[in-house]
């Protein structure tokens, strides 16, 4: 299946979210490097697929119908060992039965730490789709230190949309800490635009967080949302 | 632009003859105030007041309908309610009328109703191929062809920048200052409700306008932005563009699921799309005015160094903040400069020297302050001067040694004169008719300098 037909079949479904599995494998396509995504439908899957991954893993619960999965309760990082994976399959279960019965987990190799950014675009009502990029990654919000330029966006204006942050220093390097590789953030940005030029029928899409390494960089979590 | 849409607006901004519908002899209403606008600005074409009964108006002859107009009408400029206003534009079409100005609100700002009600006037407009100004709007002005075909009679001081503003109020505020700060006014435009003119369209009418040098858009929303900034970055290219846009305090309209969605308010989206495509952003109606000001009088810096020469510290700290934000830069200067500055201020004066140029006590005698600014004009690092004087009942201004400075360099000069308008006014007008514009406040002036060094960073100018 192209990236158009899941899409449709999504559409087909009846849903609007797409789960962050979707998204990865969308991003993947297209080059963009994301840490990979299994899922798990029982405490034996979760426990098989952390030892493929190999530990420590992260397991985040899986439904169209949970947008925002720390909010629910359905994260938890930095699992060890078997033990740690089955009891944090169950807790999370026990708090989206709630919400969605039919839920699942992805298990998924816990990252190291970096420079966590955000990545997305949407599409305004006025300009069409947008491509963001901001500091902070799950704290964007907070601090509002985001650039939006008119998608499409090539490698320059993606440079300059990273420099224009105002927290851009955090990413330069500073006291001592060496620069973030900024190219392969300016090589998502780029990617992510051409997605956004790509499939009108995506409406929204976030790349959060973003972790930036001093080489390379990875994209921890990410969702979309189709147009009506 | 297709030729037809260009041949319109020609004849709506140039027109031979215009008629004006809805006038009666109440001066409490907008029709007397339409005709009063045009006769008042001196219009040279014919003017057709249309009203069934009345005989005369305002020493013009008055006619019965549109039909016993004995020549072609260009424009006609209707101020009747807005049921009324759709019967009018059909008698427009029919007449051959190019182009129509519709003052009546109560269309698509309505809700449903007056939409259709709109859809069914754009489809009359199209019908006879005419363009309509509006709805919903003041009305426009082109003082090159002495026309004000606003409800609001006045007279303006001709100039080379011209307005879109999609506010009449706004649009009013931003003349009025320009007026008070001795700026020519081209032409002005409410775009009202955009039924079949939008924002582009005027702008790149503009582009192609010579006798307009400067263009300032006042907006609060638009359908097709994406279009609007493309256009506008292509007009900037040649000719500069000054953009305020509102709704900064505005929320996201829709309930966003991802975080990109709730981040991208409609303001932050706009503004910073519109730098993407090089375009100037302001914050004010006075940073509006202060900054066409500039780049209709001054020449376009080669670089973004500026150099400023001042008596008093206060002001160039102003102006360093404001500049400093804007992305100009205060270039040290060079020790041949510094050499010269002692000429004039001695081996050990009481003062630091620097850019910007502190002369102090000295610098209060306007003698003193003409080798300076040479000095500092001729520095290489430095493409503009901001000269500071404080008017003072007993000394006199720099003017000559500004003047003398400016053409002896050719660089650009701001002079930021502390004063009220009215003190300045003798010497602005001799300042301002040799390219120097001239501001009471540091601020206005930081932003009229700010305005040339985007410009000037725009057209691959010398970044310091």
């Amino acid at each position: 299946m192209n990236v158009a037909e899941m899409l449709a079949a999504a559409r087909s479904a009846g849903r609007r979210y797409l789960c962050e599995d979707e998204v990865k494998e969308i991003l993947q396509r297209v080059g963009v490097p994301v840490t990979p995504c299994f899922l798990a439908r029982s405490e034996e899957e979760a426990v098989a697929r952390a030892i493929e991954v190999g530990y420590p893993v992260v397991l985040k619960v899986r439904s169209p119908l949970i947008a925002h999965k720390s909010d629910s309760g359905g994260v938890a990082l930095n699992l060890a060992n078997g033990y740690q994976v089955r009891r944090a399959y169950r807790q999370i279960m026990d708090r989206v039965k709630g919400v969605d019965p039919e839920a699942a987990v992805t298990v998924q190799p816990m990252a190291s730490p970096g420079r966590e950014v955000i990545v997305g675009f949407t599409v305004d009502r006025q300009f069409g789709p947008v491509l963001m990029c901001g500091l902070g990654g799950v704290f964007a919000e907070v601090l509002g230190d985001v650039s939006f330029r008119l998608v499409p966006v090539e490698p320059d204006m993606a440079r300059d949309m990273v420099r224009s942050l105002r927290g851009y220093r955090l990413l330069a390097g500073y006291r001592g800490v060496p620069p973030a590789d900024e190219g392969a953030l300016v090589d998502i940005l780029v990617k992510v635009s051409g997605l956004a030029a790509a499939f009108p029928q995506i409406q929204e899409m976030d790349l959060n967080p973003v972790v930036v390494y001093e080489r390379g960089a990875l994209v921890l979590d990410a969702r979309a949302v189709l147009a009506d | 632009m297709p030729a037809r849409k260009q041949d319109v607006l020609d004849s709506i901004f140039y027109p031979h003859s215009v008629a004006v519908i809805g006038v009666t002899g109440s001066s409490d209403r907008v029709g007397y105030n339409l005709l009063q606008s045009i006769i008042h600005a001196g219009f040279q074409g014919r003017i057709y007041p249309v009203h069934p009964r009345l005989e005369s108006l305002q020493g013009l002859p008055v006619y019965r309908s549109l039909e016993e107009i004995p020549e072609p009408v260009d424009l006609a400029v209707i101020g009747v309610n807005q049921l009324a206003t759709l019967e009018v534009v059909e008698q427009c079409g029919r007449k051959g009328v190019k182009g129509v100005v519709c003052i009546a609100g109560g269309y698509k700002e309505m809700g449903e109703e007056g939409k259709a009600l709109e859809e069914r006037l754009v489809a009359a407009a199209r019908q006879y191929e005419m363009e309509v100004v509006g709805p919903n709007t003041l009305g426009l002005i082109n003082t090159r062809a002495n026309l004000n075909v606003t409800f609001y009679p006045m007279q303006l001081p001709r100039g080379k920048v011209s307005f879109v503003t999609q506010s009449g109020g706004v649009g009013l505020t931003i003349l009025h200052k320009a007026v008070d700060e001795g700026l020519g006014i081209n032409k002005w435009v409410g775009v009202g409700n955009r039924s079949t003119l939008e924002i582009s369209d005027y702008l790149e009418y503009l582009a192609r306008d010579d006798s307009t040098a400067v263009i300032g858009v006042f907006v609060e929303g638009t359908d097709d932005a994406r279009r609007l900034v493309q256009v506008a970055g292509e007009v900037a290219r040649h000719k500069p563009v000054v953009f305020y846009k509102v709704g900064r305090s505005g929320a996201v309209s829709h309930a966003a699921l991802t975080h990109t969605g709730s981040m991208a308010g409609s303001y932050q989206v706009y503004r910073q799309v519109l730098q993407q495509f090089g375009l100037l952003v302001v914050d004010s109606t006075l940073e509006m005015v202060a900054a066409c000001k500039a780049l209709a009088m001054a020449p376009i810096p080669r670089g973004n160094g500026v150099g400023v020469v001042t008596h008093t510290a206060g002001p160039s700290i102003v102006l360093l903040d404001e500049i400093s934000l804007r992305g100009g830069v205060f270039p040290a200067l060079a020790g041949s400069t510094m050499g010269r500055i002692k000429e004039v201020l001695g081996q050990n004066p009481p003062v630091v020297l620097k850019n910007p140029l502190d002369a102090a006590g000295q610098g209060m005698q306007a003698a003193n302050l003409g080798p300076l600014m040479e000095a500092v004009l001729d520095d290489p690092c430095i493409d503009i001067l901001v000269a500071v004087y404080c008017l003072h009942l007993n000394w006199r201004c720099p003017t000559v040694e500004i003047l003398d400075a400016r053409e002896r360099s050719g660089k650009p000069v701001v002079a930021l004169y502390i004063s009220t308008g009215e003190k300045v006014k003798e010497e602005r007008e001799l300042l301002h008719s040799r390219d120097i514009p001239v501001y009471t406040t540091p601020e206005e002036a930081a932003w009229g300098v700010s305005a040339l060094l985007h410009y000037a960073l725009q057209r691959g100018g010398i970044r310091r």
